[in-house]
């Protein structure tokens, strides 16, 4: 459940980066990974390596999800900036 | 064979299937599930036994075949046996009346088991009683001899339970061998004497706890697992005491005293007997049991040796004989025994007189088992030894019982469910579609015509689900329907002839709904490949429906309306609904995206938080436990029905009153061993109209979780792989992406609105992930059509543009598919209300995730190729801003003749027989009549355009000249900016439509209204076309309004607009005139 519910917020947060500029590395695409694979690994980790199962399972687990989630979509959006950068200097468009 | 003669073979066909199923109808009988017509369902695990070490398909099966044939000595009418997974066993038996004899005649696995007794049972210290026997130890002499009642009966030296399995505890494990009962250990779970979670055990069970002794809180059990899942409620594992019985040991219960005093396993009166498991003899090793009755004419079971056991029951009475005289010194006689135990029960321990037969009894002229039974005792019992002991060892996991009257209550339900969804469905066809609502509905009828007679015929078990997967593909074909005549009146619209435009129609339609329901039918086969036997029916009946609704929604109704074609019935385009202009929308899909993407962040993060606040209400399917539904004849209290369920040992029963009339009670407990008693105490109490149970165990509900996580991941991966086979890798990542939206959002609501989630919730869940599918297939398929018309519009504008296309047929589809769910909803019953209930929300999420959610994550993804990038900053560096509509000039017509090869004559779907609408013709009479009036230009319009299309691949003259004449204006704006790379053409931009978004700065409105960018001076030649006056012409703004012709929007008709002609244009149309 725990599992769950840490998909579940890192799929909401993901809706969001919309608003941002389509620089994340692999586009929206890369952002999704992004955001369902960090605050799934958040979680996991946060939780001593569990997933916690149906009965605890709270607000708070769901929480947890959130800066995994915006650490992922953060990093590959910054992945994304230092291709373009690295592009623009090699002259290869990435 | 021509159109006709093919057209009329179809209808014949119809025809004849239509007589064929009435025959059928008429002549064959439904065989209804246990659901509808009353019963009792039992699933069973196979476990592992010692003969047995791997639970194999082979040995489910051997068991399957026992248990048909102990099924058939039942007289029960109609089972059905059959293996579920890996190694699960489902047992149907209907109309059955005595459940409870059932359930032990059924799933007993009936291994016998001889054991020499003194050798091999223990004494308290752990010694065998044969080796204290010759130091004249009491209590070794007490289980040898036994008390008043024998050997191996209460009082004759057992010990209780708890100290019986501690002194088992002690044993060494032994290795795996044939001669052992049981493979691997066995635990239990005891509580301290006085403890709390004695009492309460003891509340659960309705029991009294006994001072002094330890309490059995659960077990024995293979699994440890399945062991802390049976605990008492209330009792936390830090409470229990595990005790492990090891490899190679057995704690034997007690023989019975009589017939009429059977001490329950777990009692407190039962006693216990350790022995070394060192069988014998076994059940395999007997011939023709048989019942039957002593000398004293008490009821036993008489049976033969086959070669093998003759040898062996020599060989052990031998040994025993043999015993007997050593340990009978001087005038003090110890006779020794063997022991027939049962199922970890001791039936008899019958001794062996050593005077009589000092060598052991010879076998041949076989033996008797007596003590304890009745005459059916005695006849079942010989039964089931004379159909053989199981192979495996099974547990049952889960077992439901429905009344005949709950059964016809829901088959009424259901029944009724069914009739209203086809009614509104049709009402809402022929409202919308007229004549083709018609035909569409004689399909339909046709169709559940089809369907029926199929059942009956194969036939297939009819099941609650099944009926809810039965009413669900009337969603299914007239979808069909939908789709494909949407297409007809687009083509007709476009202006091709009511004949041709229902030949194209059908051709174009067919791709789209062949890849929406190849997608549906193989989540059905997912589905029956690992759900649990209820969700197998609605399967079953889901996929063999949607290849039932191929052929009337497609070829049935083809056939029909070709052969209506020429009548005046359809000869006016407004008797197809295709009359008039065509509603398009024209809205921003793809600049409005952010808002909707917005809105299901929302959605999802209320979800997620309810999720983690208020979890899901998992139903017993999940979690495990009871559940009995009663309608009483009498009215009752809650608290009085509780008593009555709590004095037939219902483990702490909770009764929940439904309807307020003191009639129907909902109870939930712990799972139960048998619900027959809760029934009959009910009965006798007060009346029962309709019954209903279902006890499930933990090990079932895990099976159910994890084949449905199984089934959810196969079914995505199943859908990718043919997305991406289908139209492009690319494009099944979006589609995983809805899915997971539309899965995640119905989880969502079920934990806010705190629904139970069932079995069938899951279900459901997976066929929304067929059914999301459908509509984002449709636009998806519409997409692909587009990108080889629109070759220099951005992708935003082609989806965009299918959006617009495609809009008014996934709304009309989804309210086809929604209005039978609703009909379930409303009239279904509870159980299918369930079902409705997932449906309906994931079949709405669907139809929105495939508009808002998979084509913007299509668009942002595709247009990061460099082929879009670069034709978005070209239209951007030259308008500023992408508009959200490409001109309707832009498009070119593919040409699908060239790779594919032609399409032979006589196929189902046939080119159409025009290939050129009234639009193009009329677009082709002016381009002549231009060519007529400049001389100088070397080639025809239409001669241009045919090579423009190839031009999309690599630039050609003609393209080369056009670019010249208006590509002046844009080389002026845009200079620098990437123009036609690849398979860009370097043509004029897609003129503005409406702002790509509100923050955009919006284009010129039309060349009219603002002043036109600088412009080079027109080249000498060719001179302009009509067409690209028009893609200078800028749609009309956002929002939702009547857009043109559909022709026009088509892009084949290449005409300017009446009301904001272009200088050139409007000279042009002084010089032709404008016909249309």
């Amino acid at each position: 459940m725990g599992m769950l519910a840490w998909v579940m917020m890192g799929l909401a947060l993901w809706h969001f980066t919309i608003w941002l500029p389509d620089r994340s590395w692999g586009g929206i695409v890369g952002a999704f990974l992004g955001a369902l694979i960090g605050a799934a690994a958040f979680g996991f980790i946060v939780n001593g390596f569990s997933i916690p199962g149906r009965h605890d399972t709270t607000i708070a687990t769901v929480l947890e999800a959130v800066p995994g989630a915006l650490i992922g979509i953060g990093l590959i959006y910054a992945e994304g900036v230092r291709r373009e950068r690295a592009g623009h200097a090699t002259g290869v468009n990435l | 064979m021509s159109d006709r003669q093919r057209h009329g073979f179809v209808l014949l066909l119809v025809v004849g299937l239509i007589a064929a199923s009435v025959a059928v109808l008429m002549t064959q009988k439904t065989v209804l599930g246990l659901d509808l017509k009353g019963g009792v369902e039992l699933v069973y695990q196979g476990e592992p036994s010692p003969q047995t070490p791997h639970v194999t398909q082979d040995a489910l099966n051997r068991a399957v075949d026992i248990m048909r044939s102990r099924v058939d000595q039942l007289g029960v009418s109609e089972p059905s046996i059959q293996t579920t997974g890996n190694n699960l066993i489902t047992v149907g038996l209907p109309d059955v009346h005595d459940v409870k004899r059932a359930e032990n005649e059924v799933g007993q696995t009936a291994q016998l088991h001889f054991y020499d007794w003194e050798a091999n049972t223990l004494t308290p210290n752990g010694k065998t009683v044969a080796s204290q026997l010759i130091t004249q130890d009491p209590t070794a002499t007490t289980i040898s001899q036994g008390a008043s009642g024998g050997p191996g009966v209460p009082g004759a030296g057992g010990l209780p339970l708890y100290q019986a399995t501690k002194l088992a505890a002690k044993q060494p494990p032994q290795p795996l061998s044939k001669t052992q009962s049981r493979k691997g250990p066995a635990y239990y779970l005891f509580a301290a004497p006085g403890s709390a979670a004695c009492a309460a055990a003891a509340k659960a069970d309705g029991t009294t706890p006994v001072q002094g002794q330890h309490c059995l809180l659960a077990g024995p059990d293979s699994s440890l697992s399945d062991l802390y899942a049976s605990l008492p409620a209330g009792v936390t594992k830090a409470e229990t005491e595990l005790v492990t019985v090891p490899q190679g040991t057995v704690v034997l219960q007690a023989a019975n005293p009589s017939a009429t005093n059977q001490i329950k396993p777990g009692s407190p009166n039962a006693q216990y007997f350790v022995l070394k498991d060192n069988v014998a003899l076994s059940g395999t090793d007997i011939t023709n049991p048989q019942p039957s009755t002593d000398q004293s004419g008490s009821p036993d079971v008489t049976f033969g040796f086959n070669g093998k056991g003759q040898s062996a029951f020599e060989k052990v009475t031998g040994q025993i004989a043999h015993r007997g005289a050593n340990v009978s010194l001087g005038g003090n006689v110890l006779r020794q025994h063997f022991a027939v135990a049962l199922d970890n029960q001791l039936v008899t321990v019958p001794q062996i007189d050593f005077k009589q037969y000092p060598d052991g009894i010879i076998g041949g002229g076989g033996a008797d088992i007596t003590g304890g039974f009745t005459s059916q005792t005695a006849s079942d019992l010989a039964t089931q030894l004379r159909l053989g002991a199981l192979p495996i060892n099974l547990k049952r996991i889960s077992e439901s019982q429905v009344s005949a009257t709950l059964g016809q209550q829901a088959l009424h339900q259901g029944l009724v469910a069914g009739a209203v969804g086809l009614l509104i469905v049709a009402i809402f066809l022929i409202a919308y579609y007229r004549v083709l609502g018609l035909i569409a509905v004689a399909g339909l009828a046709a169709y559940g015509l089809y369907f029926y007679a199929l059942i009956k015929l194969i036939p297939i078990t009819l099941t609650l689900a099944g009926i809810a997967g039965l009413i669900l593909t009337i969603g299914v074909a007239a979808d069909a329907n939908i789709v494909i005549f949407e297409r007809v009146k687009e083509e007709i619209r476009a202006g091709r002839s009511i004949r041709a435009g229902i030949a194209t129609g059908y051709k174009k339609g067919l791709t789209a709904i062949i890849d929406a329901n190849v997608v549906t039918i193989m989540t059905a086969f997912i589905l029956f490949v690992l759900a649990t036997s209820d969700v197998q029916g609605f399967a079953f009946t889901l996929g063999i429906g949607v290849i039932v609704s191929l052929f009337t929604a497609v070829l049935a109704t083809q056939a029909i309306l070709m052969t209506m074609s020429d009548s005046r019935t359809i000869a006016r385009p407004s008797a197809l609904g295709a009359g008039g202009k065509h509603r398009v929308w024209r809205y921003d899909f793809m600049g409005a995206s952010k808002y909707f993407f917005t809105l299901s962040g929302v959605i999802l993060l209320i979800g997620a938080l309810a999720i983690g606040g208020r979890g899901l209400n998992l139903g017993i399917d999940f979690t495990s436990g009871a559940r009995i539904n009663v309608t009483l004849d009498h009215p009752a209290t809650a608290s009085s029905v509780q008593s009555v369920a709590r004095a037939q040992g219902v483990s702490s029963p909770v009764v929940q009153e439904v309807g307020g009339k003191g009639l129907q009670f909902q109870i939930s407990s712990k799972p139960l061993a048998s619900s027959d008693s809760v029934k009959q105490a009910l009965n006798t109490k007060y009346g029962v109209h309709s019954f209903g149970s279902e006890s499930v165990g933990p090990t079932f509900g895990r099976t159910v979780a994890n084949s449905a996580v199984i089934a959810i991941i196969a079914s995505l991966l199943v859908i990718s792989a043919y997305v991406a086979l289908r139209f492009d890798w690319k494009f099944a990542v979006p589609v995983l992406i809805a899915l997971m939206h539309d899965v995640l959002i119905t989880s969502g609501v079920y934990a806010l609105t705190g629904r139970q989630v069932t079995v069938d919730t899951v279900a459901a869940l997976l066929t929304i992930l067929g059914y999301s599918l459908y509509d984002t297939i449709i636009v998806f398929d519409r997409v692909r059509e587009n990108i080889p018309r629109m070759p220099r519009a951005a992708f935003s504008q082609i989806v965009n543009r299918s959006m617009s296309e495609v809009l008014t047929r996934s709304l009309a589809t989804t309210s086809c598919t929604l209005l039978p769910i609703l009909a379930l909803l409303l009239f279904g019953g509870s159980t299918l209300q369930d079902f409705a209930f997932a449906l309906l929300i994931g079949v709405a999420s669907g139809a929105y995730s495939s508009i808002f959610i998979a084509s913007p994550v299509l668009t942002h993804w595709k247009e990061r190729e460099p082929l879009y990038r670069h034709r978005r900053e070209r239209i951007e560096s030259e308008y500023g801003a992408v508009p959200a509509y490409a001109s309707v000039g832009s498009d070119v017509e593919p040409d699908r003749g060239r790779g594919r090869g032609r399409r032979r004559v006589g196929r189902v779907t046939e080119p159409e027989p025009e290939v050129v609408s009234a639009a193009e013709f009329e677009q082709m009479k002016r381009d002549i009549a231009e060519e007529e009036a400049e001389p100088s230009r070397p080639t025809s319009t239409l001669t241009k355009r045919l090579a423009r299309t190839g031009d999309g691949q690599g630039g050609g003259s003609g393209r080369a000249q056009r670019s010249g004449g208006n590509g002046g204006r844009s080389a002026g704006r845009s200079s620098g900016a990437p123009r036609g790379g690849g398979a860009t053409p370097p043509a004029p931009p897609t003129p503005p439509a409406a702002p790509a978004s509100p923050a955009a700065s919006p284009p010129p409105a039309s060349p009219a209204a603002s002043p036109p960018p600088p412009t080079p001076p027109p080249p000498p030649s060719p001179a302009p076309r009509a067409s690209d006056a028009d893609l200078d012409e800028p749609l009309a703004g956002e929002g939702f309004e009547h857009a043109p012709d559909e022709a026009e929007d088509e892009g084949i008709a290449r005409t300017s607009k009446p009301d904001r002609p272009s200088s050139k244009s409007r000279a042009r149309n002084r010089r032709h005139g404008r016909r249309r």
